[in-house]
């Protein structure tokens, strides 16, 4: 695996470069719609988006539903199955880590788990549970669990010899052998997985909440297209893109602060 | 030891087969015993049985053709633009930071989420669902050539100056080049998502395409179908990435993977 060296010398004009072109970007979608050659149906201007934005955060969308209410369901949403994820990925993935036979069974089964794209899941799970919580839950789940799941197996594949071996002249019984050096030795691999499924629960739980919900950040922009309201579509658009960037912001300072040696590691190719 | 141990089992291919072959026995077993109701949880045998009754192959070969088609008009429009694109901001750099502005800007917004605007933009038909894939296409690929492009070894770079090239012959024939494994990388992430965005959009609008065969099916509560059509899709995917992988790594790339031997 070839590193990566963070080599971006982030300097004061490049910035200044960037921000005018937003700036300038912004202001020319302004001019173009105060003169009427964007149409307001197709493409709202920077201040009617304002005023959107205000619209969902103070008034709500569908009226009495605010942003905190549908952010609070997203988020809801995505920690439930997020979890049941890693619950049972990482001491399913460990565990097949450390045996060849079970690794060799579940290589195929995986691969093709993870190829199954998660949404084609969603008539099944209704079907199955009708459209409720449990299907939206158990299909983030879905998502989220061969990315844990592949990362924590190479990360018990990828430990170095030298540490069981230590561990064993040692004298570690099989339980100081699990706590004391495999999960730790694996733990990087297994934030890498724990950090994409992230990613990957935010993507499932906006794709699933544009159908048959009616809380929730993709409920948010699916309801407004219903209402010919594309000025909330686009409000509704930003308040994802910033809930999106804010997660793994924090994600990265996260894994900054408890791995900061394993930092620059990328995911698992599959 | 453990080198001995591998041997003995890289001859034995059953064992990867092994995992399928007791999940469709257990499955089987759990739906004939009737554990659970099997109109809902129908076994392997009835889901293949009745679903080639209600699903002619004629029907589902429309379908898979209509959901390749869309996949790969929006991936290539994505792949292509995104090379373009994450050449050009790694390569001069004040056009650069002009381009990355805005992409950086929409980035964090997932593709699913343009899915109501795009049919403000385009209308229920086929140009907004192929525009949503070109953007999970785009994504990945661009920013994954951006990334080639600030890791080129400099000494490539310099190598080419020394023999004489300049300006955009170094660009094509030596800088280019250099970040195909990164591309290489690119195509394959934005290859799954253009997927997924292909099912994903075909729940949501369209009358035709896998995504619409099972939404449909569902309507119908012809969940053999559904299952069907979810074991489909999952095939397709891993059959088209493994063309891709064969195309891209094992020709284009060999010289990489064996000089870097990963």
């Amino acid at each position: 695996m070839r590193r990566l060296i963070k080599n971006k010398k982030i300097n004061l004009s490049e910035n200044i470069i960037k921000i005018g072109t937003v700036v300038v970007i912004i202001i020319v979608l302004e001019l173009l719609s105060r003169v009427g050659l964007l149409s307001p149906y197709k493409m709202p201007s920077p201040t009617q988006i304002l005023i959107a934005i205000r619209e969902v955060i103070s008034v709500g969308f569908p009226k009495g539903v605010t942003i905190l209410l549908h952010l609070k369901a997203t988020v809801l949403r995505i920690i439930q199955g997020y979890l049941l994820a890693a619950v049972i990925g990482i001491p399913a993935g460990l565990l097949i880590g450390r045996s060849y036979i079970l690794d060799r069974i579940s290589t195929p089964v995986i691969t093709f788990a993870r190829s199954v794209a998660t949404i084609s899941l969603l008539p099944l799970f209704i079907a199955w549970f009708g459209i409720t919580e449990i299907s939206r839950i158990l299909l983030i789940s879905y998502g989220c669990l061969w990315v844990i799941l592949t990362n924590t197996i190479q990360g018990v594949k990828q430990i170095d010899i030298n540490y069981i071996n230590a561990g064993k002249v040692l004298g570690a019984n099989k339980r100081q052998m699990f706590f004391k050096v495999l999960l730790p030795a694996a733990l990087p691999r297994i934030f890498i997985g724990l950090r994409v499924a992230v990613g990957v629960a935010f993507m499932v739980i906006v794709a699933v909440e544009m159908i048959g919900t009616v809380v929730g950040l993709g409920a948010l922009i699916q309801q407004s297209r219903f209402y010919y309201s594309i000025d909330i579509t686009v409000a509704g658009m930003i308040l994802i893109g910033i809930f999106g960037l804010f997660l793994s912001v924090i994600l990265e300072r996260i894994e900054r602060f408890i791995l900061p040696w394993a930092f620059s590691l990328e995911e698992v190719e599959r | 030891m453990k080198e001995n141990r591998e041997d003995r089992f890289t001859n034995n291919l059953w064992l990867s087969w092994m995992g399928f072959i007791i999940i469709l026995i257990v499955w089987q077993i759990v739906s004939a015993t009737n554990l659970v109701d099997s109109s809902i949880f129908p076994g392997p045998i009835s889901v293949l049985k009745s679903a080639i009754i209600d699903v002619p192959i004629r029907r589902l070969i429309q379908h898979i053709g209509f959901s390749l088609f869309r996949v790969v008009a929006g991936f290539i429009i994505g792949a292509v633009t995104g090379v373009i694109f994450g050449i050009i901001s790694g390569w001069y750099k004040k056009i650069g930071n002009i381009l990355q502005a805005p992409i950086e800007l929409i980035r964090p917004i997932p593709p699913i989420a343009w899915i109501p605007i795009a049919i403000f933009w385009l209308g229920l038909g086929e140009s907004s669902k192929i525009f949503i894939i070109f953007l999970g296409a785009f994504f990945p690929i661009y920013t994954n050539t951006l990334k080639g492009m600030f890791n080129i070894n400099p000494e490539l770079l310099q190598a080419g100056r020394i023999l004489g090239l300049k300006g955009i012959r170094l660009l094509l024939k030596v800088a280019f080049p250099a970040t195909f494994p990164d591309i290489a990388t690119g195509i394959r992430v934005g290859w799954s998502y253009s997927f997924g965005l292909t099912v994903a959009a075909e729940l949501i609008a369209a009358d035709n395409g896998l995504g619409y065969m099972i939404m449909h099916a569902r309507e119908l509560g012809q969940i053999t179908v559904i299952i069907y059509g979810v074991i489909i899709i999952g095939l397709l995917n891993l059959f088209t990435d493994f063309l891709i992988q064969q195309i891209i790594i094992k020709r284009k790339l060999r010289w990489y993977y064996i000089t870097t031997n990963v």
